[in-house]
């Protein structure tokens, strides 16, 4: 009982999350037609919140609803561009390490030097010194995202080689293409989908961060950036304009990775059985020969890698 | 293997961190000269340029500064800074111990609190206390650690008025001394640190929650139940124990971690840490006090990872094997 409890209520945080990421999507997409202000537009700076201006105007004048809004499309697109494209590389060199075992090898080397190199340090002084704008950011994030997603779809890969049905293609006269692509590929999803969540995380938090420390693009307006902003002004703290400038984008932020977090619950259930047959072994029945495959490489924990990886 | 790994690793940085300076447009000199755009103007002295210009040695080939910076490492050299006119080592050790009081202490609390947590959580799975604290650590965790201080800040400091607004200590209680010392640090330290718990939480929780969830369906965790142990025992003393394998190694990497980690709170509590002196330093294009501590937070991770690394090997033997 108490487990079909958990399942609704863990359904229940995944849909929920799923729900806010749709939204936020659909806010970003339609901003030019909802945002009341082009993002350029001034009006008078400082504004309280007004029917004209539903969360005031920041210190040039611009529309901070707007600014919300647009920053949507920034951030987001950012986020989705270099974890889709991280994943994407991860998986392709995955499946080939995790196929080819001389070049598994290799690739395998690479992937232990990039997983050595602590990534947030090394972006933050990469863009102290290099001083980047927002896509040379998300290649940075690119650069050192691929390498942890092609460990674990290697390691997914070389458990269903070890399967007999990938034996039992070959046998059939299937070639490699064909074996790649219609029966490993299909089998790294799971895990492609929760590096991806945890990847899109990180690069929300971590553009946010740089922007506020004043390393991001001056030129675009990420909800970092407008926090960047907000906090540049002086008396900031004084008065009440906290509320409607640096409330907004701070809290967008947070829901969007707290809405990631409890979809990538759904995925980790979808990911990895093991936490769903673990819950029915408490009471029933033993694992029958299941065992975990090391904890560092095998099992897919999307949300604590986050918590713990990027911060 | 390992160990020849992160030599790679080590050597792959000390490169990039060598090389860093020299890949900007110009070199480290005239762009610090030239450069009008720069957030806080730097006036040299004829005494820092002569320091600067034998330190980074750009008249020499390329293969002679890289010898000379390596031979500097050695020594304990790396260089002068610009923005506080003294040796870069000095600077950088000056504010290690704020940094390391401040992460060690915060380490420890979110280390204990995140194991307990994630426990009862596994331990209660499914019931409202599972779900309510999946909700609550996530909710107060996933906020962008600045973010966080700033409304703490805002909160507790200005609005309440019953923390300071930043910095480690008050001049006044530095002289006073004693006990009244004592207890200003902590006063000053109390905020930022709850913000470094409240963020670095939902990790360990997590993580331990999974952990001895798959724990606790393993065979000896349910001989233990069947020889009639009470609930309390084969939790604490048959899953906890294996369970906390793979949260042992995290804590080790994590405090790799513990220079940059705390560099969004400490920036936004003016503390005078190391996350402060970088930032600080990359707003005044003080080139060799950043790759003073690009070099200092690099070797500290890569460090404390092969310790993680050696540390799994020890309390895993299967690893051993890989």
């Amino acid at each position: 009982m108490n487990d079909l409890m958990q399942v609704v209520r863990g359904k229940q945080l995944a849909s929920g999350g799923l729900a806010v990421l749709v939204t936020f999507g659909l806010l970003a997409v339609l901003a030019p037609m909802l945002s009341p202000y082009t993002p350029t537009e001034m009006d008078v700076p400082m504004q309280s919140p007004s029917g004209l201006h539903p969360l005031g105007t920041d210190d040039v004048g611009h529309d901070i609803l707007t600014e919300l809004l647009h920053g949507a499309r920034f951030s987001l697109l950012v986020g989705f561009i270099s974890a889709s494209l991280s994943t994407a590389i991860g998986v392709v060199l995955g499946l080939l390490a995790g196929y080819y075992g001389k070049l598994g090898f290799t690739i395998m080397r690479v992937v232990d030097i990039f997983l050595a190199i602590p990534r947030f340090p090394l972006i933050v002084f990469l863009a102290a010194f290099l001083r980047p704008g927002l896509w040379t950011l998300a290649l940075f994030f690119l650069l050192f995202g691929w390498a942890r997603t092609s460990r674990l779809v290697r390691s997914q890969v070389l458990g269903e080689r070890a399967s007999g049905y990938v034996e039992a293609a070959r046998v059939m006269g299937a070639g490699d293409p064909h074996i790649i692509l219609r029966h490993l590929l299909p089998s790294t999803v799971p895990v492609a989908l929760s590096r991806f969540i945890v990847e899109f995380q990180h690069v929300i938090l971590a553009e946010s961060g740089l922007s506020f420390l004043g390393l991001g693009d001056p030129t675009t307006k990420s909800w970092g950036m407008m926090l960047h902003y907000a906090f540049q002004y002086p008396t900031i703290f004084i008065s009440d304009v906290w509320v409607w400038w640096a409330v907004p984008p701070g809290l967008c932020i947070t829901l969007v990775v707290l809405a990631l977090t409890f979809s990538g619950f759904a995925v980790e259930e979808l990911a990895n059985p093991r936490l769903r047959e673990s819950r029915q072994h408490c009471r029933d029945e033993a694992p029958s020969g299941h065992k975990a495959t090391s904890t560092r490489t095998g099992s897919v924990r999307p949300a604590a890698e986050a918590f713990v990886g990027g911060r | 293997m390992r160990v020849v790994q992160y030599l790679v690793t080590l050597i792959v940085l000390l490169s990039l961190n060598f090389l860093l300076p020299r890949m900007m447009p110009g070199d480290p000199l005239s762009c610090l000269v030239g450069d009008p755009g720069a957030d806080a103007p730097i006036l040299l002295t004829e005494e820092m340029r002569e320091n600067l210009l034998e330190y980074y040695g750009l008249d020499k080939p390329l293969m002679e500064q890289y010898r000379d910076y390596l031979a500097g490492l050695v020594t304990g050299d790396l260089g002068w800074s610009i923005y506080y006119n003294a040796p870069v080592t000095s600077v950088l050790l000056g504010r290690l111990k704020w940094t390391l009081f401040l992460s060690g202490t915060a380490a420890v609390i979110y280390t204990v609190l995140g194991v307990l947590l994630g426990a009862v959580s596994a331990w209660k799975r499914g019931t409202k206390v599972d779900v309510g604290l999946v909700t609550t650590v996530f909710s107060l965790g996933s906020w962008p650690p600045f973010f966080l201080g700033m409304l703490l800040i805002i909160v507790f400091s200005f609005k309440l008025g019953a923390f300071p607004i930043g910095g480690a200590q008050s001049p006044a209680a530095v002289q006073a001394g004693g006990l009244a010392q004592v207890k200003d640090v902590l006063h000053h330290w109390f905020l930022p640190c709850l913000a470094l718990v409240l963020t670095h939480l939902p990790g360990i929780y997590l993580l331990t929650r999974n952990s001895m969830l798959s724990v606790l369906g393993e065979d000896y965790v349910r001989t233990a139940r069947s020889k009639g142990l009470r609930e309390f025992r084969v939790l604490l003393r048959h899953a906890l124990p294996n369970a906390l394998l793979p949260i042992v190694t995290t804590i080790a990497m994590r405090f790799g971690f513990a220079i940059m980690g705390a560099m969004f709170v400490e920036v936004v509590f003016a503390y005078p840490g190391m996350g402060t002196l970088i930032y600080q330093a990359g707003a005044a294009r003080d080139y060799p006090l950043l790759q003073g501590g690009f070099l200092l937070t690099m070797t500290f991770v890569v460090f404390f990872n092969l310790m993680a690394d050696l540390l799994y090997a020890r309390l895993d033997p299967r690893a051993r094997f890989v």
